[in-house]
């Protein structure tokens, strides 16, 4: 244990997350192996990954919910326990309140749980549901709510006791466009004053957004790692994509020429990942004699969807191969 | 504030706020009140349709005038016994008796009715008949009225128990009972204080706010604190209904007199509830305040066990139906002690009584029983509530075990033999 500060509300300490060769092990099935990271505070690392990857068992093991079978997982210096536990905030992916709670009680009650007196979490709850424009929900029932809301109460709950490390498991999920940026702007805040974020989510356009860095689980392991600049720079600038209007009979044509694999296509879009030694101009040029007009042809960075897929399938393709050979001998 | 102390406060006080709490509180002893009601009118009824109508073929031709009774109508019968036949059977007499000549020498009277030997020949009939042959066969031997009823004259009996410390106490029956309304409450009491904490504990984790809650605090303290704040909420359910028990107490004295046969008493069935219980000795029986003090050690005793386990089991199913097939273990010595309390009633001292009254599983409510009845000795006492305390303590740690991997665990049904894993991983 390090000599950690007091908390204050206002200036909340900053404290690394540090997972390290952390292992879990379910009945016959390795969930987490030898898996290690580190989140940073005031920066938001994002947990991705297929489903059944391994990242709700790492993140039950941040939150001590349950405990690895090897490995060591610490925040600010202190192996994660109760003492930690109070100090974050989770939200989990399945949503959980008590249908027949009231919402005040409710966010009451989550903020005794995790140390505020029953007079801070009221003043608390109070606080953050004016700014969430709820205030009159306080004495309704949760099931009394739309989806949206209780998403928006379970989000609150979650950040009440201002943590310091925030662990967001698909947070945007039935949240309107509007909610949705209202939740975003607030994560914001958070990771502003320093909190620690960690955020596991499949859509890739919000990862892009919001993460500074990026940890990649599949089948247990980590298969990409690193900040999310880093991370892109790797996959080089070889994505090529072109929005038209009418004739995309050039699509084909680029494919048949061997300068570029297509990626993704619909009627006025293409996305092509450029072969080595492709020219782009030369794909412009086939472009250009056949579409209608020309909208957008921009050379970029490999989306991450692009990336999560292309990192996923390497590993899952070469345990394929390796599990055809086995039954093969 | 502690966190298994936030559970408890939490789960108190949006229980005790609950229309169920509500509702259950007021209307358990309006139920029960209803109850005796219903039976106290069925039974008045009973006698009220005592009006009965006996034909009587008296061969002896002396025993007719000699029936007496004030809701039994003897007449003699005019027609042959084929046509009374037919009468029993519309229904236009109750039944008829066929009286033989020689009946003061011990010739069997035949009662015929459509109900065999009912309610009615074991009860007035059988009595009425027999004073009648009796007060024939005192006239037959010039027996002198006033010696016959010297000799017949009514021996009182009634028992005293000797205790410890030498306060001997009278009317065993109203202990038994007393006993046996205690025991019944436990029952009661372990049982459906116990399915609300499982109820609780599935209900959490089917609305997967289970997950929030281990997030924040150790799932032994919730565990701890849901069956505490539940446990409380049924002290104060138990409390409210003994202090109405205890404002209707006089209303014991109605329930005796309704569940005690008269006859047994010696004395007719019509007999009113205050004389059986003048016969039986009643009175409201003064109870040591050490019983009660008993009474909840044992409630919340049992409860805690028991509590514990249901909770371990709620945590393992995900609904209902799933969690009959391992509920069955837990039940069973619950069951096996409330069907073993009327033995224990009977016999409070022997060595079955002893025995169920010292295992954990069964001790509450045998224990109970014992204590209201006799001077149970305070080694028994003791080392039953020291093996309460131990067994406690075990079930809170296996059940912490099971609900820990059973929160989180989604999608079969367990067996017991997956419990057992879980307990032996965990």
């Amino acid at each position: 244990m390090s000599g950690s500060t007091v908390p204050n509300l206002n200036n909340p300490p900053m404290h690394t997350l540090n997972v390290e060769e952390v292992r879990k092990q379910y009945e016959d099935t390795l969930a987490v192996d030898n898996v290690s990271f580190e989140a940073r505070p005031g920066r938001i690392l994002g947990l991705l990954g297929p489903n059944g990857a391994g990242k709700s068992s790492t993140i039950r093991m941040i939150t001590y919910i349950t405990t690895p079978d090897a490995g060591r997982i610490r925040f600010g210096g202190e192996e994660v326990g109760p003492g930690t536990q109070s100090r974050m905030g989770y939200l989990p992916e399945e949503r959980g309140l008590y249908p027949k709670m009231k919402v005040g009680e409710q966010l009451v009650l989550f903020g005794e749980l995790k140390g505020l007196t029953r007079q801070q979490a009221k003043d608390q709850a109070a606080a953050w549901l004016d700014r969430f424009d709820a205030r009159s929900w306080v004495d309704k029932a949760t099931n009394e709510l739309s989806k949206g809301m209780q998403q928006k109460i379970q989000f609150i709950a979650t950040i009440l006791h201002r943590p310091e490390l925030l662990i967001l498991d698909e947070p945007f999920g039935g949240l309107d466009p509007i909610n949705a940026d209202l939740l975003q702007s607030v994560i914001m805040e958070l990771k502003d004053s320093g909190c620690t974020i960690v955020f596991a989510s499949h859509r890739m356009e919000q990862v892009e957004q919001l993460c500074d860095d990026i940890c990649l689980v599949s089948k247990g392991q980590i298969v990409l790692q690193g900040t999310l600049n880093e991370v892109k720079k790797r996959f080089g600038r070889n994505t090529l994509e072109i929005d038209f209007e009418d004739g995309d009979a050039f699509i084909d044509k680029v494919e048949a020429s061997g300068s570029a694999r297509v990626s993704a296509r619909s009627r006025r879009h293409a996305q092509f990942q450029l072969a080595e030694g492709a020219r782009p101009r030369d794909i412009l040029n086939l472009a250009l004699s056949d579409v209608g007009e020309l909208i957008r042809f921009e050379l970029m960075e490999l989306p991450m969807r692009e990336i999560f897929v292309q990192a996923v399938t390497r590993t899952q393709g070469a345990d394929a191969v390796a599990e055809n050979a086995g039954g093969a001998a | 504030m502690n966190k298994m102390m936030v559970i408890a406060r939490s789960e108190f006080m949006t229980r005790v706020r609950s229309r169920w709490f509500i509702l259950t509180t007021l209307l358990g002893p309006i139920a029960l009140i209803g109850f005796f009601v219903v039976v106290a009118l069925v039974s008045i009824n009973s006698l009220e349709t005592g009006e009965q109508e006996i034909a009587v073929v008296d061969n002896s031709g002396v025993l007719l005038s000699r029936l007496e009774h004030d809701q039994i109508t003897f007449t003699r019968a005019t027609e042959p016994p084929d046509s009374l036949r037919q009468h029993v059977l519309r229904g236009d007499i109750d039944g008829f008796l066929v009286i033989p000549d020689d009946v003061s020498n011990g010739e069997e009277i035949v009662w015929y009715s459509d109900s065999g030997g009912g309610s009615l020949m074991n009860g007035d009939l059988r009595g009425t008949l027999r004073s009648a042959v009796r007060a024939l066969r005192v006239d037959e031997q010039e027996v002198d009225p006033v010696v016959y009823d010297a000799i017949t004259a009514d021996v009182p009996i009634s028992s005293v128990q000797l205790t410890q410390d030498g306060d001997e106490r009278g009317n065993v029956g109203a202990y038994a009972v007393i006993g046996g309304i205690m025991g019944f409450l436990l029952y009661m009491a372990m049982l459906i204080y116990g399915s609300v904490v499982m109820q609780g504990v599935m209900q959490e984790k089917q609305n997967r706010v289970v997950e929030i809650m281990v997030s924040s605090l150790r799932p032994s303290e919730l565990l701890m604190g849901k069956v505490l704040g539940i446990g409380a909420m049924g002290l104060v359910q138990m409390t409210f209904w003994a202090i109405l028990i205890a404002g209707g107490t006089l209303l014991s004295g109605v329930i005796v007199g309704l569940v005690v046969d008269p006859v047994s008493v010696q004395l007719p069935a019509s007999a009113s509830n205050q004389e059986v219980l003048a016969a039986m000795d009643f009175q409201i029986p003064a109870l040591d305040p050490i019983v009660f003090v008993l009474f909840v050690v044992y409630f919340l005793g049992g409860y805690l066990l028991y509590a514990t386990l249901f909770a371990a089991i709620g945590s393992s199913v995900e609904q209902q139906q799933d969690a009959q097939g391992i509920m069955l273990p837990v039940m069973l010595p619950i069951i096996l002690s409330i069907m073993f309390m009327q033995t224990v009633i009977e016999k409070p001292d022997s060595t079955l009584a002893v025995v169920l009254s010292l295992i954990p599983f069964t001790s509450p409510i045998p224990m109970v029983v014992r204590v209201a009845m006799i001077d149970v000795p305070v080694w028994e006492l003791t080392a039953s509530l020291a093996l309460m305390v131990l067994f406690i303590y075990g079930a809170i740690w296996m059940a912490g075990r099971i609900y820990r991997v059973g929160i989180l665990s989604y999608g079969k049904k367990p067996t017991l033999r997956d419990l057992a894993r879980w307990v032996r991983q965990a």
